[in-house]
């Protein structure tokens, strides 16, 4: 295909628009409606409007299908859609086809939206009772939440790696003490170690405080040509690289019947995403790890080649780790199958997130690490 | 079950053409697991290839089930109705020493599921098991007791 170094850089994926609808434990309205209204938002932060889309993506477990969603705003024509599924793993990866199909030249203007009533919706695994597929082995036994799945992940972690609850309870401050700089966060009290320590057992080795919340939230993202952005208000923040992983044997939240007990698939999203990006965790100046869990951000950290394997608690207690989940992320912020930390990895590259990271050119961010998943990195300069 | 006061039931499992051959294995006191007749690997979830050479039907082939705790939480409030009685109980994950690893309850000797967190029994990661059957209104689920 004879295509310039030049046009390409023109079609480079950018991120020109993003919203949030205020979090909500009811945010009384569809998720169909607040979906609508999140985009909307976005494409008027992004200085378009309903006649410039020609491209939807979304998550499988999004209620409202991308054709609904088009019905509804008065899309003429979606030139590319699709879906990802896998829940949490979905956010990177549907950006990742946004940024794909707009590089491709299959779309110019491309829309992505997570809107869940997760809060007032309630609890997607307490109906299900007829258990086919992997579920049929799993379920019976009372393994039916994420948190359940996790659990045994969390204890081989604690038991190979040595790691101590104040490990776990000092991401959990942390990530607390970003939410309190954000007037959208749902939880902005402080939390004390001895609160996390005292909180009642979820799942064991799991506490309260090391899951995130239960949110009503709505959030679009809006993406286009480098060329395109260019003649629009909004600070264009390029899309750098991506990248998917399943790694094999892959069952959903249950990630333990392959070979190696306690890998998760961002040791295969990894080195895919340093290849496709030609950065190096070095480069990175600000990070968004998928934290339906605390465990997830060390673990993160390892898998990812910040640190080495077994060396998260010293990288963290060090300092020395790039600032992570500055909005507050899945476990004080907003729980929305990790879309407000894609936004938050906007937010960090414009200079407007509520506790910015100085100096970012490079922004990343990760989707659920139990599930088929993936990441993408969010850069200040275009290619 | 009446209508207009089902009782709370439990997950049960639905199999297909795949996985019954396991379920009737658990139904008469056998655990079955998948050997490939080629290239002898063991296969665990159920299916109808071997993942590792690509032969088609791997068999079913009894196993002891003994094998040690690979990991395991504690199921605790809330939970589905079904189990509100039954709580806390522990849900191990266990490597065969065929090497696969499955999900059981961990059960007393006669397969009855164990009110515990599972520090009175002294539950540890490499704790070795031995198979027992659990029958949970009427679905038989392989679940373990520890081994003395």
């Amino acid at each position: 295909m004879a295509r310039s170094a030049g046009a390409v850089r023109e079609r480079q994926a950018t991120v020109v628009g993003i919203h949030a609808l205020p979090y909500a434990k009811n945010i009384g309205m569809t998720e169909r409606n607040a979906g609508a209204r999140a985009i909307l938002a976005a494409l008027g932060d992004a200085g378009l409007g309903v006649a410039d889309v020609d491209g939807m993506f979304r998550y499988v477990w999004e209620g409202t299908t991308e054709m609904e969603m088009a019905r509804i705003l008065g899309v003429r024509n979606l030139r590319a859609f699709g879906e990802v599924d896998y829940g949490g793993g979905a956010g990177a990866p549907t950006v990742a086809l946004a940024a794909l199909a707009i590089e491709s030249g299959l779309a110019d203007v491309v829309v992505c939206w997570r809107a869940r009533n997760r809060s007032s919706g309630g609890r997607p695994w307490a109906s299900q009772y007829h258990a086919t597929g992997q579920d049929q082995f799993e379920r019976p036994y009372h393994i039916v939440r994420p948190v359940d799945g996790m659990a045994f992940h969390a204890r081989h972690w604690i038991h190979r790696y040595g790691w101590k609850p104040e490990l776990t309870g000092s991401v959990a401050i942390t990530i607390r003490e970003h939410a309190r700089r954000n007037p959208m966060a749902m939880m902005r009290k402080p939390l004390s170690m001895d609160e996390y320590l005292s909180a009642r057992m979820i799942a064991d080795p799991l506490r309260l405080f090391d899951c995130c919340l239960e949110t009503d939230a709505a959030l679009a993202m809006v993406l286009t040509t480098a060329e395109r952005a260019r003649d629009l208000p909004s600070c264009p923040v390029y899309v750098q690289g991506y990248a998917m992983g399943s790694g094999p044997e892959m069952t959903a939240m249950t990630f333990f019947y392959g070979d190696e007990l306690g890998a998760t698939p961002n040791r295969w999203v990894a080195p895919e995403l340093w290849r496709n990006t030609g950065l190096s965790p070095r480069d990175i100046d600000v990070v968004q790890f998928y934290d339906a869990f605390t465990f997830q951000i060390p673990i993160g950290f390892q898998e990812y080649g910040f640190c080495a394997d077994g060396e998260a608690a010293d990288y963290l207690a060090s300092g020395e780790h790039p600032p992570y989940n500055t909005s507050g992320g899945g476990l004080s912020e907003a729980y929305t199958h990790g879309f407000n930390l894609l936004v938050e990895g906007v937010r960090q590259v414009r200079g407007t997130s509520s506790d910015q990271a100085p100096n970012v050119r490079h922004s990343m961010v990760t989707s659920g690490n139990v599930v088929p998943t993936g990441a993408i990195v969010f850069s200040k300069e275009s290619w | 079950m009446s209508a207009a006061n089902p009782a709370p039931s439990f997950p049960i499992p639905v199999p297909d053409a795949d996985t019954q051959p396991f379920w009737d294995g658990c139904a008469r006191g056998e655990l079955l697991i998948q050997r490939c007749a080629s290239c002898g690997r063991w296969l665990w979830q159920p299916r109808p290839i071997c993942s590792r050479c690509q032969t088609p039907d791997p068999p079913w082939t009894r196993v002891s089930g003994a094998g040690t705790v690979a990991s395991w939480t504690v199921i605790r409030p809330p939970t589905l109705a079904a189990y509100s009685e039954l709580v806390p109980f522990v849900v191990l994950l266990v490597q065969l020493d065929e090497g696969v690893r499955l999900l059981g309850y961990l059960v007393d000797e006669r397969g009855d599921l164990l009110r515990t967190d599972g520090v009175a029994e002294g539950l540890a990661m490499g704790s070795r098991v031995v198979l027992r059957f659990h029958d949970q209104a009427g679905t038989i689920l392989p679940s373990w007791t520890l081994a003395v």
